[in-house]
């Protein structure tokens, strides 16, 4: 029997996050090592009446495609992502590595030229997905590489994936409707402010939300979930900030960053390990120097940095940030080929004032 | 490192059967248990300059498909698939199943209703194949499944494997191309005949090869490979034979068929095991009845039933014929959702006479 919990898991991707209809074509993205949940999630889309497709890689392609792909091969788009992100109803990606840094000794020269050329489809994506005409949910499944980053045994990861997502509890689907009440509380109250102070030992920015739309995260397009997010205005931050833990992107882990925003444009960047990366990174193209998000996060039980994105920006009391692409629905106009959050703690002492207001304070809401 | 004779099976793939060149969209088809072969074919298209791209199934879902699916989800082709059988260059199939009796306890009527959604796609396939415009092969990564079928342990059965597709000698393509050169001998000689006659114990029977081609199947589009083959003229098979090897159809095995021919029509067909559904493949329509191939054996490494077709068919000694859909470029105009080898030995004193001639006997050609 597979583990109660994996088949919850699956029936929140199914059923809350992606809501599959029947005729629905649904693409499973995957690797071999989620094998059980991956089945879960194919036997939940069946159920609905969907239409299960897969795209399942193993570990050590995207190695063998960086390290010996010529230019035209990097550049090349796969038709199936393309109709995929294009066409399809629904995707769910079901993150399953067996070794997270399998990528970092690639020239991330190469990675850019690659994440270039699907500037565009990535922008598709981004936009069927405002429009909710492409639903998509991000998820991961524990295996032994991720336990390592957190620096826990199996067990105790799996407890952790299982416990964040409430796939441990008999209801998970009513708890995340619980969170997206509370967070819309809110996000209401954010409709209509403009200015936006954040202070404290490792920051201060400014920067205007004037026009745009905070989003609730609620499970629908990452599982788990649990932030606010909207993406600034594009030329308005000022300031600087200093994050807390290491960001990772592309396999690559930098630590120490700190960022100085003029004009909303990164002016200056360092870091403390693989600063080369980051200053690569910040050259993709002009909108790498922009924020495309700015985020608080909010699961009281994601509580510990574990290098993995996906749980590290919703811990409660943080806030991150993110420098590339903006999501359209909140409003961003930024364009990049890269998406790059960092986190900051503000449970020592940070504040955020809206509208010279103080709302937030040491990871607690005022409001 | 990787075992040399899987790198050797992936050049000879690459290189050999599929001539892979610049520019070519090529599928890998497989399992997740075949990463090792996976990989080394992934390298060898990349260094190719062609473009990979992966599908791979893992096992479990196509159980879930056929005993989950609604009509609707059996009758649905997938879109991944028809981008390749209509435009790609090239497939590169790999099974790797780690139960190869996983669809035993499944309906085939439903089995059948999903083969008959997928006619078009592979009347498409089997075009644009014959004219070369898809170029594909299929091959088998040693796993634990097919060992236990074979019989064998699984060191044994990958010495099996790589024996008889050549990948544990210093050059395979050299030796697959000797092999063409014996068999083109074989196919030069039967251009221009007309009437066969099989005669042994289990079989006696007589069918028209006129206006018809053998092809020579020279590692082309199976490895290993090993045999000639035609589409018998379709309404000209008559008399009977007993198959000496179980036939294997869908994950289901049946045993000790014997097929009644009358103008080229089974019209009696009876089986000691699973006779069920023996019949109720051959109604799967009309073409189901009828010859689409007809063929000998040639591979003298591959001399053991393994309950393999990709090998079994090819055993030095054997003919074999299918029933279903025909290859076009045999000149085969025979139809059908299935196409079903089963074996006869002839080692036992069976002899094949064309046009009055005796051309084999006891397993030896006499030309």
């Amino acid at each position: 029997m597979a583990d109660p919990r994996t088949n919850n898991l699956a029936r929140i991707l199914v059923h809350y996050s992606t809501k599959v209809k029947p005729r629905d074509r649904v693409c499973i993205v995957a690797q071999p090592a989620a094998a059980p949940l991956i089945r879960e999630v194919y036997r939940e889309v069946l159920n609905a009446g969907g239409f299960p497709h897969s795209l399942i890689t193993i570990e050590g392609l995207e190695y063998l495609f960086f390290a010996q792909a010529n230019d035209e091969q990097l550049q090349y788009v796969s038709p199936f992502t393309k109709m995929v992100y294009e066409e399809f109803e629904a995707m769910i990606g079901i993150g399953s590595q067996s070794n997270t840094r399998d990528l970092s000794n690639i020239d991330p020269s190469r990675q850019s030229l690659r994440a270039k050329s699907r500037s565009e489809i990535t922008k598709i994506f981004l936009e069927r997905g405002a429009a909710k005409e492409f639903k998509w949910v991000w998820t991961i499944y524990p295996t032994q590489a991720y336990a390592q980053d957190a620096e826990m045994s199996l067990s105790e990861f799996e407890e952790y994936v299982y416990s964040t997502t409430f796939a441990d509890t008999d209801d998970p689907v009513t708890m995340w409707q619980k969170i997206h009440d509370d967070q819309q509380t809110v996000v209401d109250w954010f409709v209509g402010k403009k200015h936006v102070e954040v202070k404290g030992p490792d920051v201060d920015l400014t920067l205007s939300i004037e026009g745009r739309t905070f989003e609730n995260c609620d499970g629908e397009n990452n599982m788990p979930d649990g932030e606010i997010f909207t993406g600034p205005v594009e030329d308005s931050a000022n300031g600087w900030v200093r994050f807390t833990y290491p960001a990772v992107l592309r396999g690559r882990e930098v630590e120490g960053i700190e960022l100085h925003f003029e004009a909303g444009k990164v002016v200056k960047a360092s870091a403390k390990k693989n600063e080369d990366f980051l200053l690569k990174m910040l050259d993709t193209d002009p909108g790498a120097r922009y924020l495309g998000e700015f985020a608080i996060g909010t699961n009281e039980k994601i509580n510990r940095f574990i290098k993995e994105i996906l749980f590290d920006e919703k811990i409660g009391g943080t806030i991150h940030m993110a420098v590339g692409s903006g999501y359209p629905e909140t409003g961003s106009v930024n364009e990049s080929a890269i998406h790059w959050d960092m986190i900051c703690d503000m449970r020592d002492g940070g504040q955020i004032l809206v509208d010279g207001e103080l709302i937030y304070e040491s990871g607690e809401f005022k409001i | 490192m990787t075992d040399p004779r899987i790198t050797n099976l992936a050049r000879t793939l690459v290189q050999y059967s599929t001539e892979i060149q610049p520019g070519d969209r090529v599928a890998i088809v497989g399992e997740p248990p075949a990463a090792p072969l996976i990989r080394e074919v992934y390298r060898e298209v990349l260094r190719a300059g062609g473009h990979p791209h992966l599908m791979l199934k893992l096992e479990g879902m196509e159980y879930l498909l056929f005993s989950k699916a609604s009509d609707d989800q059996l009758n649905y082709i997938s879109p991944f698939e028809r981008l390749i059988y209509e435009e790609f260059e090239a497939l590169i199939s790999m099974r790797s199943q780690s139960n190869t009796r996983a669809l035993s306890n499944v309906d085939p009527t439903r089995q059948q209703i999903h083969a008959k959604a997928r006619t078009e796609l592979r009347n498409t396939f089997a075009e644009r194949s014959a004219t070369r415009e898809l170029m594909w092969v299929g091959t088998m990564y040693p796993t634990q499944a097919y060992a236990q079928d074979a019989e064998m342990s699984l060191v044994e059965f990958e010495d099996y494997v790589y024996g008889t597709t050549y990948a544990d000698t210093e050059d395979p393509v050299a030796m697959w191309g000797k092999i063409h050169d014996e068999q083109q001998r074989l196919v030069d000689w039967l251009a221009g005949k007309k009437h066969v006659e099989v005669r042994g114990p289990d079989i006696e029977l007589t069918l028209s090869i006129e206006g018809r081609v053998f092809i020579n199947s020279d590692g082309k589009r199976n490895m290993p490979s090993g045999e000639i083959f035609t589409g018998p003229v379709e309404e000209t098979a008559s008399g009977w034979v007993r198959f000496t090897y179980p036939a294997v159809l869908r994950g289901r095995e049946v045993e000790g068929i014997e097929l009644h021919f009358e103008d080229g029509k089974v019209v009696k067909a009876s089986a000691k095991k699973n006779q069920d559904f023996l019949l109720s493949m051959l109604d799967t329509d009309p073409g189901a009845r009828y010859l689409g191939e007809f063929a000998v054996g040639t591979n003298k490494k591959i001399n053991r039933f393994i309950k393999n077709i990709l090998f079994d068919e090819k055993i030095g000694g054997t003919i074999h014929m299918a029933v279903g859909f025909g290859y076009p470029e045999t000149g085969s105009v025979n139809k059908s959702a299935i196409h079903w080898d089963m074996i006869c030995d002839m080692r036992d004193g069976g002899q094949i006479t064309v046009d009055g001639e005796l051309f084999y006997e006891s397993g030896e050609f006499k030309i």
